[in-house]
């Protein structure tokens, strides 16, 4: 049932995002001989979309915000313990201080969610667009899929280390 | 199939236009440069000029007919025309007075001037000036809330139309003494009286943005596309204009063009030309894509016997084209594979009636189709 609702919640966000990035270039309306992401400047409102909030449950969710140019995607994955919440932090700001490699990441995750990807025309222009949606949507699949396997491995490693530790005291 | 030919040009085209007698076409592979292909004796296509002089993205070419110029503009605020001497082309700076990027280009049908959309919310409408020996640029400075994605003229030589990213489409009057003449606009129920920049009427159809607007080839209809996936038509546009409203189910379209009074064709994020059609009645609706789809795309590698019949089957007289072996996990698009954003008519000189037509998009391909065997559509053009 669980991998069933992922499954409806990651088959919304697609579509979202398939309707969403529909980008073109657009020059900046205010600043001369400028070219920005719309999305994060918000200067002209009647350039932005109406933003879109898909929620699995109250700890996950994902809010596309889309404007003319460029389009954000930011998602607030689950964190149901102090230490999934520990791990989510690091690897997100770890895999965020390496926002280069990904192209689409943005460095520092939207207010309140814990990652971000911002998607410009420039990305549309270079890359298939089904593919950058396969991307994302396979980064959301793996990103919960990684938490809890590094979870495991520090209780695993917090179980040994315990063991190893009070072995000394028997 | 209604491909009769494909060629990429480069990665990504932002805009394309054809020289009067269809054998050489400039296109913008988004950069700064303007590049001239020639078709040679062999069917090659051979890069014969590049048009150096804009420092940023060109957004917009129109090459004359008559007059064999080409204008382009670009994001720089600029603005060149480009005139044919011996073997070069010869740039002309047009002083457009925008503070903001340039954004769309056309030349009026007299081919005495010609109208830019631009990002800073206004529409520069330019003419030759005789004794200066440069073009002039007059602006329409007033009711555009946002930056101005197209222009169109009517066939009068007098009324522009534009779209705006406001969602609104207008229709001013650019009367201009001295170039234009009173008897000019007489028929298609232009007002001999109205002065420059003057508003004629104001659609406020679309709560989107707006682009592609073109008239009809009477200039009768007006025709223009919302980003919310819906087209727009407008008839008798005046003081009691009629309005028809269009929704499809599929991406929004970037650009459309009429090919009769009865036939538009739309192109876009779908990366498949749309026909619509209007019935006897003048009721628009969406007829099919002209491409044929994925699932049919992956079987033309086949013979061409079994693709003819195969095209048969699906609706088409012809099939089977060149199919550049594609990925198999392609989602949207036959032929083009990104947002197709540029349409061009492909008609003779001196003939009215199209059928052939090009359009170009981001994956750098420029497609020419021909509605010629598209027996379903025979009737409507």
């Amino acid at each position: 049932m669980a991998a069933n609702t992922l499954r409806l919640y990651l088959t919304c966000i697609r579509n979202t995002l398939e309707a969403a990035m529909c980008l073109q270039n657009f020059p900046c309306q205010e600043v001369e001989r400028h070219n920005k992401p719309e999305v994060e400047l918000k200067t002209s409102p009647e350039l932005l979309l109406n933003s879109v909030i898909i929620c699995r449950n109250e700890a996950e969710r994902c809010l596309i915000e889309t404007s003319i140019n460029s389009l954000r995607i930011s998602l607030k994955v689950k964190q149901a313990d102090e230490l999934e919440n520990i791990l989510t932090k690091k690897f997100l700001r770890f895999l965020s201080m390496r926002a280069e490699a990904f192209q689409v990441l943005r460095r520092k995750p939207v207010q309140g969610y814990d990652i971000s990807f911002l998607v410009t025309n420039y990305h549309c222009e270079e890359m298939q667009k089904h593919k950058l949606i396969d991307f994302i949507v396979q980064f959301m699949e793996d990103i919960d899929k990684e938490i809890s396997e590094l979870k495991l491995s520090v209780n695993t490693r917090g179980r040994l280390v315990a063991t190893e530790f009070l072995k000394q005291f028997i | 199939m209604a491909a009769v030919s494909v060629h990429k040009f480069s990665d990504s085209i932002t805009c394309h236009a054809w020289s009067p007698d269809q054998s050489m076409i400039a296109l913008c592979p988004n950069n700064s440069e303007v590049h001239i292909y020639r078709l040679s004796e062999e069917e090659k296509w051979e890069r014969t000029h590049v048009l150096q002089k804009h420092d940023q993205i060109v957004s917009g070419i129109d090459w004359s007919s008559r007059s064999n110029k080409i204008v382009t503009v670009s994001h720089d605020r600029n603005s060149y025309v480009w005139n044919h001497e011996t073997t070069e082309w010869v740039p002309t700076l047009v002083i457009l007075r925008l503070n903001r990027a340039a954004l769309c280009v056309q030349w009026s049908p007299k081919e005495n001037k010609f109208a830019v959309g631009s990002g800073a919310k206004t529409v520069c409408v330019c003419y030759y000036e005789q004794e200066n020996n440069w073009w002039v640029s007059k602006l329409i400075r007033k009711r555009h809330d946002s930056s101005v994605t197209s222009v169109a003229w009517h066939p009068n030589n007098i009324f522009l139309a534009t779209t705006s990213t406001d969602g609104k489409c207008r229709v001013f009057s650019t009367f201009i003494k001295g170039v234009d003449t009173r008897d000019a606009g007489a028929g298609a129920g232009a007002p001999s009286d109205s002065k420059f920049g003057e508003q004629i009427i104001q659609l406020d159809l679309s709560f989107c943005w707006a682009f592609g607007v073109k008239w009809s080839p009477s200039g009768n209809t007006l025709a223009y596309v919302g980003h919310n996936s819906m087209i727009y038509f407008v008839d008798e546009v005046g003081p009691s204009p009629s309005a028809q409203t269009v929704a499809f189910r599929d991406l929004p379209l970037r650009d459309v063009l009429y090919i009769s009074e009865r036939v538009i064709i739309g192109v876009g994020f779908d990366c498949n030309p749309m026909v619509f059609v209007a019935d006897e009645r003048g009721l628009w609706g969406f007829l099919r894509f002209l491409g044929e789809r994925k699932a049919a795309a992956s079987s033309a590698k086949s013979g061409s016997q079994f693709s003819e019949a195969f095209g048969k089957f699906y609706g088409q007289s012809k099939y089977g084209i060149s199919n550049d072996s594609d990925q198999p996990s392609r989602l949207r698009g036959g032929i083009h594979e990104n947002c197709i954003n540029c349409i061009v008519a492909l008609s003779k000189l001196g003939d009215s009636t199209v059928t052939r037509f090009s359009t170009s998009g981001l994956d750098g391909r420029v497609v020419i189709w021909d509605l010629q065997n598209q027996e379903d559509l025979s009737e409507y053009l």
